[in-house]
């Protein structure tokens, strides 16, 4: 018997990102060194996008030993030399079925995410924590090369796979010199971008790349002492969301709008701490700039929008783009832009007629003379506004939600905190809107409203509360929610039995 | 050497010769070894593992031609099996290919009837078995099939000369016992890359180029009355007894390790170096494979060979059978023959390891510790490794607090099938549910979320024919997808056929993307034809017409407001029968394969090229994903909100979007919000565009607008 043991390195993947490639250039360089190399893989239907992994096993050549060797197939959890991970999700799940083990494994994982359908499909943010994962992946391997690996093959132009690669050189985990991963790179295709993005990967030397800063376009600037009332009205914490809302009022409808949205702080003010400000002063600025087809126009025809644009599609100079906005509305976002009493009558004519389902399909082409007059148009109703059928209900509902929010102040800060988060329920177009609407109106009506009456302790209250809004969150068809619902009722009236 | 895996270097690689050394993937080796053996034909049915078997000779059509080897792209499994009906009359040596355990249920009819005849001129069956990790499709064995027809079944050790080795010896096999083989492969073994010395390939003696005359009229080579019942006799009394001489003589299993010990172990040879790498790490071998316990390793899993198997226990206290899924055939055999020989070896197998499931490092290891601790051999370190490998998963679990999301697949970027399901989604929430019955190919994964809709799986091309008891039994009518590959492969007659016989009350949605995509773009009957390929251009239409149905609607799939309504018709019309809608969308993979090298290259021309994605305005966007439930597709993603007011992320189309034109349609169809557009980037734009956007640009100018400006300033140096 010898004691020789093969390396064993593991490379986590999605379907398509390459892994197969990337385990090929490291079996070849593996031969080139002169040793024995071993890859396999699982692909299978997970080629389309799936988790996948591709398993190596690398023995050296030993002079001495006759035959050849029997090298492993399936990876071994807690006998992984190095585990390789495109994305963070798949290094975290490598480490829970203990393929990565804190006494053996030197980890080379991606901060970057390509998010599960469960997480981008959640109707509110369903992201795992970042924070959390990264944490694990560094308390449960013996060795981390951390880094966001997809921006730095952006940077450079380059695919991931030969990145990875390069970090894989550099760690010097494996006895395989640089030279013979560049051979193995040359004997494929693309070898150019390739070698780029080994040379990236190799001279990170452990250091940490963060991802690019967001690019944001904000609104643009107003009359200072707006803002510093503003300012002035809240709690530092809460200052900066505050001054932001102002803008955003004062871009979405003027000046005296965003006063409004000040008067309406001002009731608040005194009675609650800075963090309750901050998230009072975000969501009323959200809620008050509601996105009617004004809005939408307004925004469509931001300054910049079209470098923007320009930019994200990896137009080059020279080339022309050519923008078409997809828009629906139907009688609800037309007719809203009524008064009231107009409005309101015909929507029960649309209604009586079965039309309400009716909507008009438009490709707006903005980068057009035509498309860019109509949104122009539009945009132009803004002094119209206050007088609408939609702003008269959007200021009805945020009157009934801080009516809420300052009888739950006067209870308790926390359930207060709580009411303020329900306005998160609120968003949206179309069927999303009115969904949203009919969840926070049984959340008021059936559970803020009665308890603030009494029946529950504060913090039960809270809780019901933040249960509530979790539940409308966890489906479109409000199924948990109902429950949420019924087991509270349950509750309660078996303690109103029991007393 | 073989670098990146391209076919090209492949198919040079499978003309090496004598004292070569061949580099590749296994079931690449297995494809040489075929050539080396001189089989005279090949054939086979696409599927996951063993698909490059018959991708690369599809390739390599001059090799095949200098040799004279007939190749066939058989339209289903059945079809690949009654090809080695040529073997029955014939000294030809033949090998088809397919996905087991499903191909080989389609294709037993043929395999039965083969087996009773036997064959003269070798043939086998190169199954990939797809179990465990990674695998598509029901959790079965192929050795059943090998027992029931008494075809013999080889699992060979999974290393390349191993593999080769048994591909050649199994045609000797098969010709010494006149029976079928099965060679089994897993799907690791299927892809490992490794090395073996390389033959000179041989051209068989009679071929397409060396003609034979037909056979004369032997009616004992037919599987029929009354020679079935002689021929079943022969097979136990003549075939098997000399399929075992010949495992024995030509050792076929392999006896490793000391000659002598109180405890042995019996493993299949697939799962041999999954065994020694656990015996490694207890300290009873080494890399190299110096195993320290007595092993027989079982290269050929049935028949067995009782001599070899008596020959192994004597002196023994006790053996440990390694023996994958269920039912447990070989541990029932070794039983008998212990019983049969008066042997007190005990004998363990599935009392210490699962009795279903994939034999993984930790499951063997498991097996192992229990074996060799109940013998008075307990190796510390293999315990420890196991105490360890439990633990840390509680306290990652623990550490991570919460549940960690799959990752199933899903349907490629801009894939033409997703826009069925999207509006499939719309007409559930208008119309409430439907029976669905789904199909094999890519379709399936519609049964993941987002779409997550689908109420059985019956096998490949068996979804309309699953759907009808289940169409006159229930209000709404049942919706049945089927794939092109699945209708040609079989649901055209079990089907359609049957449903117009039986006048069923149906939905059939056929998914006419025009290549076997699921398994990688292999050609169907109604691909169209090109050049190198080998699509007939057979009409789907046509085929479906001739056999009586009259409600036959064609939809572009990404039009979803029009499959909506095609599909609210074919639910809802007074018209009795089955309705057929044939969902037209070329597979988007092998369209970008064609059309981005294309673009490309008119690019760098100078020529004007448009190019289209979809972007989601995050400005208007609000963060609620109705958009992503009802897409799912990869390219339509989430990123953290710019906004500082909003912190739910909102939707975000990268730069791996193709264009297809659903996110829009989706929008528009089920009324979403209005934070959709599409781009054109026009490269070398002509004097036309160039002179509109002009225009344009100077009109909205004029009316206030500054959205361009930045554009100006960089687009157009002064002309």
């Amino acid at each position: 018997m010898t004691n020789a043991k093969p390396i064993r390195l593991l490379i986590a993947a999605l379907g398509g990102e390459g892994g197969g490639v990337l385990a090929g250039w490291i079996a070849n360089a593996a031969l080139l060194a002169g040793h024995y190399g071993q890859r396999t893989s699982i692909p299978g239907v997970a080629q389309r996008t799936g988790a996948t992994t591709y398993y190596l096993e690398i023995l050296p050549r030993d002079g001495s030993v006759q035959g050849a060797p029997v090298l492993a197939l399936n990876p071994a959890p807690g006998e992984v030399d190095v585990m390789v991970a495109s994305e963070m999700l798949e290094a975290v799940r490598s480490i829970q079925t203990g393929l990565v083990s804190a006494d053996r494994t030197l980890l080379i994982a991606s901060t970057s995410r390509v998010y599960t359908v469960d997480e981008k499909s959640a109707m509110g943010d369903g992201r795992l924590n970042p924070e959390r994962m990264e944490t694990v992946a560094r308390q449960f391997s013996r060795e981390t090369v951390i880094a966001d690996f997809a921006a730095i093959a952006a940077s450079v132009k380059a695919p991931l796979n030969a990145v990875l690669l390069g970090a894989i050189s550099g760690s010097k985990a494996l006895p395989i010199s640089a030279e013979h991963f560049r051979a193995a790179i040359r004997d494929g295709k693309s070898v150019e971008a390739n070698l780029r993005g080994f040379e990236a990967g190799l001279n990170l030397n452990g250091t940490r790349v963060e991802s690019a800063e967001i690019v944001t376009s904000a609104p643009p600037a107003i009359e200072a002492n707006l803002e510093e009332r503003a300012r002035k009205i809240v709690p530092s914490v809460a200052s900066e969301i505050a001054v932001e809302g102002v803008r955003r009022l004062n871009d979405f409808q003027g000046p005296d709008y965003a006063g409004l949205y000040i008067e309406r702080l001002i009731r608040f003010a005194p009675k609650a701490d800075g963090a309750f400000m901050r998230e009072l002063a975000r969501h009323l600025a959200v809620r008050m700039s509601f996105e009617d087809t004004i809005r939408v126009a307004q925004l469509k025809l931001r300054e910049g929008r079209v470098a923007r644009l320009r930019r994200e599609s990896n137009a080059n100079e020279g080339d022309l783009i050519v923008v078409a906005e997809f828009l629906k509305p139907g009688p609800e976002e037309i007719l809203s832009m009524l008064t009231p009493g107009l409005g309101r009558a015909m929507l029960r004519f649309v209604h009586r007629m079965g039309w309400s389902e009716k909507s008009f399909p438009m490709r707006v082409r903005t980068t057009r003379f035509g498309g860019f007059l109509r949104l122009k148009m539009l945009a132009s109703l803004r002094g119209w506004r206050p007088r609408t059928l939609r702003y008269a209900e959007e200021q009805a509902w945020i009157e009934r939600w801080l009516s809420l929010v300052e009888q739950a102040l006067h209870l308790d800060q926390d359930v207060a905190r709580e009411v303020v988060e329900t306005a998160r329920l609120v968003k949206g177009y179309g069927e999303t809107y009115k969904r949203g609407h009919a969840n926070w109106n049984r959340i008021a009506a059936e559970i803020v409203e009665p308890y603030l009456k009494g029946g529950l302790a504060p913090a039960q209250f809270a809780d019901a509360v933040l249960q509530a809004r979790l539940a409308a969150l966890a489906d479109p068809d409000g199924a948990r929610l109902d429950s949420v619902i019924g087991s509270l009722r349950n509750l309660t009236e078996r303690r109103i039995a029991a007393e | 050497m073989a670098g990146e895996v391209s076919f090209k270097k492949e198919i040079e690689s499978l003309r090496l010769g004598d004292g070569d050394t061949f580099y590749g993937e296994g079931i690449l080796a297995v494809t040489k070894a075929l050539l080396q053996s001189g089989v005279a034909y090949v054939g086979g049915y696409q599927g996951a593992p063993v698909t490059h078997l018959l991708d690369v000779l599809v390739q390599s059509g001059d090799m095949l031609e200098e040799l004279g080897i007939h190749l066939e792209t058989c339209t289903n499994e059945a079809a690949a099996a009654a090809m080695l009906g040529a073997s029955i009359n014939y000294p030809l040596r033949g090998a088809v290919t397919w996905k087991s355990i499903v191909g080989t249920n389609v294709a037993a009819d043929a395999l039965s009837n083969l087996a009773s005849a036997g064959v003269i001129g070798g043939a086998m069956i190169i199954v990939g078995e797809d179990y465990g990790e990674g695998a598509s499709v029901i959790q079965e064995r192929t050795h059943a099939m090998a027992m029931k027809s008494s075809m013999w079944l080889l699992d060979p050790r999974p290393e390349l000369s191993s593999i080769v080795n048994m591909v050649e010896r199994g045609f000797e096999l098969s010709e010494a016992s006149n029976t079928p083989v099965i060679l089994e492969l897993r799907i690791r073994a299927c892809h490992v890359f490794g090395a073996f010395k390389a033959k000179d390939n041989i051209a068989p003696e009679f071929s397409t180029r060396h003609k034979m005359k037909p056979a004369q009229f032997l009616y004992n080579r037919l599987s029929h009355p009354p020679v079935i019942f002689p021929q079943e006799v022969a097979k136990f009394e003549k075939r098997m007894p000399a399929a075992r001489k010949f495992i024995q003589e030509n050792k076929l299993n392999e006896f490793l390790g000391p000659k002598s010990g109180d405890i042995g172990i019996i493993v299949q040879g697939g799962i041999f170096n999954a065994l020694n790498s656990r015996l490694a790490l207890a300290g009873l071998s080494d890399a190299y494979g110096n195993v320290q316990v007595p092993t027989l390793a079982l290269n050929v899993t049935y028949p067995l060979v009782p001599e070899e198997i008596v020959q192994f226990c004597v002196g023994k206290k006790a053996v440990l059978l390694l023996e994958e899924g269920s039912p447990d055939f070989i541990e029932q055999s070794l039983g008998q023959i212990l019983r049969k020989a008066d042997m007190q070896t005990k004998l363990h197998g599935k009392d210490m390891l699962p009795m279903a499931g994939e034999y993984s490092p930790i499951v063997i290891g498991r097996g192992l510790a229990k074996f060799l601790a109940a013998y008075g051999k307990r190796s510390e370190a293999l315990e420890n490794w196991i105490k360890e490998v439990d633990a840390q998963g509680s306290e990652v679990t623990k550490a991570l607090g919460v549940a960690l999301p799959p990752r199933p697949p899903t349907f490629c970027t801009g894939c033409p099938e997703r826009p069925i399901f999207s509006a499939m989604k719309i007409l559930r929430k208008e119309m409430g549910p439907v029976h669905v019955a789904v199909d094999i190919g890519c379709h399936a994964l519609a049964t993941f979320p987002p779409f997550s809709q689908g109420n059985s799986i019956l096998g490949y091309g068996m979804s309309l024919a699953s759907a009808s008891a289940v169409a006159s039994t229930q209000q709404e009518r049942p919706v049945s997808i089927m794939g092109d590959g699945g209708f040609w492969h079989n649901g055209l007659l079990t089907g359609v056929a049957g449903a117009v016989l039986n006048k069923d009350d149906s939905v059939l949605i056929v998914m006419n993307n025009g290549y076997s995509s699921a398994t990688g773009q292999q050609d169907l009957p109604s691909s169209v034809p090109e050049e190198d390929g080998r699509g007939r251009g057979v009409d789907i239409e046509g085929a479906v017409r001739s056999m009586g149905v009259s409600w036959i609607k064609h939809v572009h799939t990404y039009s979803v407001s029009k499959v909506v309504t095609t599909l609210r018709d074919a639910l809802k019309t007074n018209e009795k029968g089955l309705k057929v809608i044939i969902a037209d969308g070329e597979c988007q993979l092998a369209r970008q394969r064609r059309i981005r090298p294309a673009m490309a290259k008119l690019s760098a021309q100078g020529k004007r090229v448009v190019r289209t994605r979809f972007w989601v305005d995050p400005d208007v966007c609000t963060g609620d994903h109705s958009c992503i439930r009802f897409s799912g597709c990869p390219s339509l993603t989430i990123k953290p909100n710019e906004d500082k007011l909003r912190t739910d992320p909102v939707a975000y189309v990268n730069n791996d979007c193709v264009g297809c034109g659903l996110c829009g349609e989706v929008s528009h169809a089920a009324q979403l919000c209005p934070s959709f557009a599409e781009i054109q980037v026009i490269e070398n734009p002509g004097l036309w565009d160039r002179l509109r956007n002009r225009v344009s640009r100077g009109m909205i100018r004029l009316f206030g607008g500054g959205a361009e400006r930045e554009k100006i300033a960089t687009l157009v140096p002064a002309e």
